[in-house]
């Protein structure tokens, strides 16, 4: 593979200066980001399998939740990117990293195929019990949340 | 015995010498401990948003805060088992460093402030006051401490 750009990224004076300075700053407040992201999409993916807040819409739920999942995403996003700058060239060559970002891809996919098919039809089953393929939606984003988080952490083990 | 040897004596014991070989076993208690950690961030936060008339304010206050307080109660008892293993797996890095000791602290205060703000909410306030209000706002500051303070125990020095 050509590592040339992950070389010149890592050795840009912003990604020196955190992993000189920074990393622990910048992977507590990834951690704080990935709580909120993770947190709140479980709030939403319980309620699609049906295990709680039955008394909420679907719709009320996920309007009230999910602005605080995106936004934290957006900070994940942003500190991930921190992190991967300062240790670029180790990063592509972590196998957890990888696996990471794939199930974290999966895990996009997943999300725009219940946002553009699944949640369409949304407003027969926004009080009840939603149907099987919204309960399969919820239960992908739910283990595939999961593994993100579990090979993130094991990314630093490697 | 003083911290440093009991550090020692529980570091060589059988069960820590078992963790401490096992290579999934650090990363994969630490990722339960993560998780748990998410959940009652997210649930601190919904009661809180809640204390302030925000986020799902449909839902009595007393209902929602016995919901979600709950799961408080539940995932903390999640983080002290998952966390106690942490500890005997590699006591070196926690039971001597002054970090986990400044994060115990957090829960702790944390923890009296949400006992106190669950018994607020059962008695059906529909309008906190604003005591109530900054006390929710708090303990997201203290949770927010917690989860840095725990990433700063690997990077700061035991003793």
């Amino acid at each position: 593979m050509n590592t040339q750009i992950f070389e010149w990224l890592q050795n840009t004076p912003l990604a020196t200066n955190i992993s000189e300075n920074w990393f622990p700053w910048v992977e507590s407040a990834h951690v704080l980001f990935m709580a909120l992201v993770f947190g709140t999409i479980l709030i939403v993916d319980t309620r699609l399998l049906g295990w709680t807040s039955a008394q909420h819409r679907v719709t009320y739920l996920a309007d009230r939740m999910l602005p605080w999942t995106w936004g934290a995403f957006i900070g994940s996003v942003i500190t991930g990117f921190l992190m991967f700058a300062a240790g670029a060239t180790n990063y592509i060559q972590n196998t957890p990293f990888l696996v990471k970002m794939g199930l974290l891809v999966l895990a996009g996919v997943n999300m725009l195929f219940f946002q553009l098919v699944t949640y369409r039809t949304v407003a027969r089953w926004d009080a009840g019990r939603p149907p099987p393929a919204a309960r399969m939606g919820g239960l992908a984003s739910m283990l595939l949340w999961i593994g993100v988080i579990g090979f993130a952490r094991w990314t630093g083990f490697v | 015995m003083n911290l440093q040897a009991f550090s020692e004596w529980l570091s060589a014991t059988a069960f820590s010498q078992k963790i401490q070989v096992t290579s999934w076993a650090i990363p994969g208690i630490q990722t339960i401990h993560l998780l748990a950690i998410a959940g009652l961030f997210a649930a601190a936060l919904v009661v809180a948003l809640r204390i302030g008339g925000r986020g799902l304010a449909s839902e009595p206050l007393a209902a929602l805060a016995r919901r979600y307080i709950r799961a408080i109660w539940w995932l903390l008892l999640v983080l002290f088992l998952s966390g106690s293993l942490l500890i005997v797996a590699e006591p070196g890095r926690t039971i001597t460093n002054q970090v986990f000791y400044l994060k115990m602290i957090m829960v702790a205060l944390s923890v009296v402030i949400t006992i106190w703000l669950a018994s607020v909410s059962r008695r059906e306030l529909e309008r906190p006051s604003p005591v109530h209000v900054f006390a929710a706002a708090f303990t997201m500051v203290l949770w927010t401490g917690v989860i840095f303070a725990g990433r700063f125990i690997a990077y700061v020095e035991s003793y």
